[in-house]
């Protein structure tokens, strides 16, 4: 069943269109996750979903209700900032209760809900604390504490970790995915770190300008984009974009192909049906991770620089154009000079000149 | 010669601020020195302690109902600074966080009337208030006081350093606009509160030109209007002027020491 519905979500500042006819379906219990460049409207989305900003056409359901012009707090929402937004005057139990006091709960039904969640994220002994005495783990917990409390139909959460140290963002990330498997709650979530996208969502909504680029599972996202720009945006290293012009092409020696103009080298491609006329310019893209030994294809690329990290060996380098990638897994004796970098002709994938794929 | 120089400077520095210090507690000094004095010692210019204290307080007791004219600038003084921080923080608040399509010029037509000056509004106000027959009581001196440009200027830039997500999940938790005004904008913004409260307090208490306008009896007038007539008699009595001075200034540095520490805070503009 479907908890959260837009249909043909529209934002727009004065003449200005930021969010543009956007349709989801979020399911009940599911972990979403919004990814996208800065300024591609992901937090306007989250924040329309709020309340925070008005929706300028379209209709938002929560729980099959129409939320357009509901208050923010009688959504059914609750929300997980950026900065963590704790009053900071207030106690932890107090910022943890604020929003059932205003709710009108009575007192003891409000502490029972924050003593439960304090146990939950293990925050009880820091009850009586000020957020300002409190380490920024602590402060996300805190956060976090005081969306569980609310018991909402859908958790909003807005980069919540994007002010932490790389080691406490993975400890946290870790603690989200957790707590979202304890709860079973909806959750919607905003990053631009697709790293974070990949491992915490049963789904990922990439956005580009305001409009969604692209829906499905992490796996579906990573090996079958729709577009450059999807293909780009996720995985890491980035995938490589190299221009190519489509050769051969049904003349009986071979079947279709593809020049790849930095290398000068012609791969077959198969089972596309529908590669453009022999001449046509095309991107294709190849994953860093896709080169191997074994490939059955191969790029002469003039290596500029070796990363050795220990678990893997990244190489950059070109042929005549852009820099390219390539990966390999463990430690490599990889140092200078020239790399024949193999790879399978299947694992390539095919963009036409607006980024659209070639499937 | 780099130490010599180091040396040399450090000297300068420290002989600039003792000279700073000296000129700036020079007055004090001879304000609380002077109250232990005759007038004649005084106008002689005598710059030590005399045995003449409790002579000057009685006699600035008999010039005037001490109690009644504390209580007139306390009263002035407090109410004045309440509506101010009061008006002007919602309007700073309002000007921050609201956006509409005339504010910004709204708010710039506000900062010029911080370039009139208030000899030119003087009569028109006296008018004003002659109008609503508020001559010769204390709320001719509170309500022209009230809307600060200045106090409103300085509310705005303050709440530029107030978090927008604290407003935005105190929405989320269901506070209408006045609340997150009343229980999350003011307790945060408390240093910004403070200072003005500072500055606001110390400028209606030491408001002199205004009041001696619009407050015409004895029993309306204010510690700095009889200060003043103490001063400007035939023959001023130095050592009760003296007296009055101590009077007119011991609230200011009062309320000033007490909240020392978060007018600073308030000046550096610190949420926390």
């Amino acid at each position: 069943m479907s908890e959260l519905s837009l249909r043909q979500v529209s934002k727009s500042f004065g003449t200005l269109k930021v969010i543009k006819d956007v349709d989801l379906e979020i399911e009940q219990g599911a972990f979403t996750v919004f990814v996208g460049p800065s300024g591609c409207g992901k937090s306007t989305l989250l924040r329309m979903i709020a309340g925070l900003e008005d929706i300028t056409s379209g209709d938002l359901e929560i729980g099959g209700a129409r939320m357009n012009d509901t208050d923010p707090s009688k959504r059914g929402i609750a929300m997980v900032f950026q900065s963590y937004a704790l009053y900071p005057h207030m106690s932890v139990r107090q910022n943890m209760g604020f929003a059932l006091r205003f709710a009108g709960v009575p007192k003891a039904q409000i502490d029972r809900q924050v003593m439960d969640a304090a146990r939950i994220l293990e925050l009880e002994p820091l009850l009586e604390r000020k957020p300002g005495q409190l380490s920024g783990g602590q402060r996300q917990r805190v956060a976090i504490g005081r969306a569980i409390v609310r018991h909402p139909k859908v958790f909003l959460f807005d980069e919540p970790l994007s002010n932490l140290d790389a080691e406490l963002r993975v400890h946290m990330r870790i603690e989200i995915a957790k707590l979202h498997k304890r709860l079973g709650a909806t959750v919607i979530y905003v990053t631009h770190d697709q790293v974070e996208a990949m491992t915490l969502a049963d789904k990922i909504v990439v956005l580009r300008a305001g409009r969604i680029e692209q829906t499905g599972t992490p796996l579906e996202l990573y090996t079958d984009p729709d577009n450059q720009f999807v293909a780009g945006f996720i995985g890491s290293p980035k995938m490589n974009f190299l221009p190519a012009r489509v050769a051969g092409g049904g003349d009986g020696q071979g079947g279709p192909a593809v020049t790849l103009e930095d290398f000068g080298v012609t791969v077959p491609v198969t089972g596309l049906k529908n590669l453009p006329a022999p001449g046509t310019r095309i991107t294709v893209g190849i994953r860093p991770e896709k080169f191997n030994e074994q490939g059955d294809q191969g790029l002469s690329v003039a290596i500029e620089m070796v990363e050795h990290l220990g678990s893997e060996t990244l190489v950059h380098g070109r042929g005549s154009g852009d820099l390219i990638t390539v990966k390999y897994p463990g430690i490599s004796a990889i140092d200078d000079g020239r790399l024949d970098a193999r790879f399978n002709a299947g694992d390539l994938l095919y963009f036409t000149e607006g980024g659209e794929r070639i499937r | 010669m780099d130490l010599y120089f180091q040396r040399l400077r450090g000297g300068l520095v420290y002989l600039f601020l003792i000279t700073a210090a000296f000129l700036s507690i020079f007055p004090f000094l001879w304000m609380v020195l002077g109250a232990t004095n005759t007038s004649a010692d005084i106008s002689r210019g005598k710059f030590g302690l005399g045995g003449a204290l409790f002579d000057n307080i009685v006699s600035f007791l008999a010039f005037a109902d001490v109690p009644l004219i504390l209580w007139n600038s306390l009263k002035i003084a407090l109410l004045t600074t309440l509506f101010t921080l009061a008006v002007a923080s919602i309007a700073g608040y309002g000007f921050e966080i609201f956006r509409s399509r005339l504010r910004d010029r709204l708010y710039r037509v506000l900062l010029l009337t911080l370039m009139i000056p208030f000899a030119a509004l003087m009569i028109p106000l006296f008018i004003m208030m002659g109008k609503l027959h508020l001559i010769n009581t204390h709320w001719a001196v509170i309500l022209p006081s009230i809307g600060s440009a200045f106090i409103i200027f300085y509310f705005r830039q303050s709440t530029k350093a107030f978090p927008l997500e604290l407003r935005d999940a105190a929405r989320v938790d269901g506070l209408k606009e006045w609340q997150i005004f009343l229980l999350i904008y003011v307790p945060v913004m408390r240093s910004t509160y403070a200072a003005a409260f500072v500055i606001v307090f110390m400028t209606a208490w030491n408001n002199y030109l205004w009041p001696l306008i619009v407050l015409q009896s004895n029993d309306t007038k204010t510690i700095t209007l009889v200060v003043s007539s103490i001063a400007s008699a035939y023959y001023p009595d130095y050592g009760a002027v003296m007296v009055s001075a101590i009077l007119a200034t011991l609230p200011t540095l009062i309320v000033f020491f007490l909240m020392q520490r978060q007018f600073v805070q308030g000046m550096l503009g610190s949420v926390k």
